[in-house]
């Protein structure tokens, strides 16, 4: 793949991002003129059509990027890893550990007590399923340790998360469940963004330093070892910067699925497969298809609240049934 | 003296209980063509990952004691299972030969590039560079697997069963192009099943049987038909000519 035609992807992924930006600072049911939103923005005059803006539309866009960002990342540094394009965020057990831990302020109520006490137990969630990963699959263990101690996390998180919806007494705290774990952006202040921002900054640091590693794996285990790569080091960066980044986007959006799965397979043809490549245009394609998603949740059926997690899922689903089909018709 | 390239003293890996390299003692020097033979199970895969300290071992290999990213300058490993995960094109997956050359986050050079296009030639791929390496051949793959060693220009390359699914073409070319590369000062040592070829091109063989170096020496002095038959199970014709040892199986021995 030429250079040119990378700049030429970068850029258009960056335009892409841009422009659903701009889309999803403009698009809601307050219905501003364009003008009006812009002036606002940046503005600060404390009117209305500032405060809508400055702090509902703009924590909103921006943490569709960074929830994208995370995802993206997240799920390519994790299909480069395992050299598996199925691979996704949630193979680790880190995301549902994390809703987990959402879900029991949820039913304590004490996440309606506290204000952040749902963030925090998510991240709290998220920290606990680090630690039983390192203590399963061990400080050295293999791939194959480490998803099956992901596998083995992530259906003891889900049956906790049962559990307590099996056992709640109350139908408002199991359908408030129930619908967060379908995962939205809406109602998200800077607060949030102000929780979850260090954790991710801190995993895409942490991912995008492994995308040498990533590359060299594309020979196998033995060669990249042999090429001077720390494999032991890698994983424990990778499962930290995955960690890092889904344990935050749970912990304020709820699950949000698809994301890292399919937009690594959509840009992987576009960057010659290179795995160190995959990483910063799948952080683009994460963002532009998570704010793409919200803005849909709000068009579709304003009144309705449509959760983001379900959009994606019914965008994303048909998006890689019609990739599968494609492949197969390659593959013929 | 010549500089030695590699060194292995009462180097032993266990697996489990058992060894399955038991107390190998040998070196290579600049200039040496080794041939590692044996049958199956001898331990010869599992000697060069135990030298090059990718398994844990007994007994001392100046490899294994080197950081990894000068021992990634030292040695250039080719191993027998050809791995390309992804359908990267032919040209960047043997870039990957130069990372051990690169600091961190620095792009490859116009010496990085002239080492990956003359790997390139040397294993007949020019022409390949664009293509993706997973639609190639298997045997077009294990040549730009071998070009990738190639090109981290190291002063020993180890390769395990290079002409593996080759042609015969191919197969002599790549042995060849090893030859000319120790004549030149480099060193490599290289598990062959091709009796016929490493008598032909090594300078040395080392021949390993259940784990233990049974022989080594000039190929003519390994491949003795008592050898032949107590580690191979097999007889041969073998006679000098002015093209150097010529060898050929012929039947299994009870």
């Amino acid at each position: 793949m030429s250079g040119v035609s990378q700049k030429l992807l970068f850029t258009g992924l960056g335009l892409m991002v841009g422009l659903l930006t701009l889309a999803s600072l403009l698009i809601g049911p307050a219905g501003f003129s364009i003008a009006d939103s812009l002036a606002a923005l940046f503005g600060g005059t404390g009117d209305a059509v500032s405060l809508v803006m400055q702090e509902i539309r703009l924590p909103r866009a921006l943490l569709a990027i960074m929830v994208g960002i995370s995802l993206g990342l997240s799920g390519a540094a994790l299909q480069g890893y395992l050299r598996n394009p199925l691979a996704e965020p949630g193979l680790i057990g880190v995301s549902s550990s994390a809703a987990f831990g959402a879900v029991v302020t949820l039913q304590t109520g004490l996440a309606a007590q506290m204000m952040f006490a749902l963030p925090f137990f998510g991240l709290f969630g998220a920290g606990v399923a680090v630690v039983l990963l390192l203590l399963l699959a061990g400080p050295r263990g293999g791939s194959l340790t480490l998803i099956l101690a992901g596998i083995a996390i992530s259906a003891l998180a889900a049956a906790l998360t049962s559990l307590v919806l099996n056992l709640s007494p109350n139908p408002f705290a199991t359908s408030e469940i129930v619908f967060w774990m379908l995962g939205s952006l809406a109602d998200r202040s800077f607060s949030h963004i102000t929780i979850a921002l260090p954790f991710m900054v801190l995993g895409w640091i942490l991912i995008l330093s492994t995308s040498r590693g990533l590359d060299a794996l594309i020979l196998g285990e033995d060669a990249a070892a042999s090429l001077g790569i720390n494999l032991t080091r890698l994983r424990w960066v990778l499962v930290l910067g995955v960690a890092a980044c889904t344990g935050a986007a749970t912990s304020v959006v709820g699950a949000i699925g698809f994301v890292g799965l399919v937009v690594p397979h959509i840009l992987r043809p576009f960057v010659g497969a290179r795995p160190s490549r995959l990483l910063p245009a799948s952080a683009l394609g994460g963002a532009a298809l998570v704010l793409a998603a919200d803005i849909a949740a709000r068009i579709i059926l304003p009144d309705r609240d449509l959760k983001l997690g379900v959009v994606m899922a019914i965008i994303g689903a048909p998006v890689f049934l019609h990739l599968i089909y494609r492949t197969r018709r390659a593959e013929l | 003296m010549t500089t030695s390239c590699l060194s292995l003293q009462d180097f032993t890996v266990h697996r489990g209980e058992c060894p399955v390299v038991d107390q190998v003692s040998t070196e290579l020097r600049a200039g040496d063509l080794v041939g590692l033979i044996g049958p199956n199970g001898a331990g010869k895969t599992t000697l060069m990952r135990g030298a090059l300290g990718l398994l844990p071992y007994q007994g001392h290999s100046s490899l294994s004691a080197l950081p990894p990213n000068a021992r990634a300058r030292a040695v250039a490993w080719l191993p027998q299972t050809r791995e390309i995960a992804w359908p990267v094109s032919v040209e960047t997956l043997v870039m990957l030969g130069r990372v051990p050359h690169l600091g961190a986050g620095q792009s490859p050079g116009a010496e990085d590039h002239a080492a990956v296009s003359d790997a390139l030639a040397a294993m007949d791929l020019t022409g390949f560079a664009t293509r993706p390496a997973t639609a190639l051949s298997g045997g077009e793959q294990a040549r730009v697997l071998m070009a990738r060693a190639l090109a981290q220009n190291c002063p020993l390359i180890m390769a395990d069963e290079p002409v593996a699914g080759l042609d015969p073409r191919h197969q002599i070319a790549t042995l060849a192009h090893l030859q000319s590369l120790t004549q030149s000062g480099k060193a490599a040592l290289v598990s062959l099943h091709d009796l016929g070829l490493a008598a032909r091109f090594c300078d040395r063989l080392i021949l390993m049987d259940h784990g233990q170096k049974i022989a080594e020496g000039p190929p003519e002095g390994v491949l003795t038909e008592d050898h032949l038959r107590r580690v191979f199970g097999i007889t041969a014709h073998i006679t000098q000519s002015e093209q150097g040892l010529i060898f050929q199986a012929l039947e299994v021995v009870e």
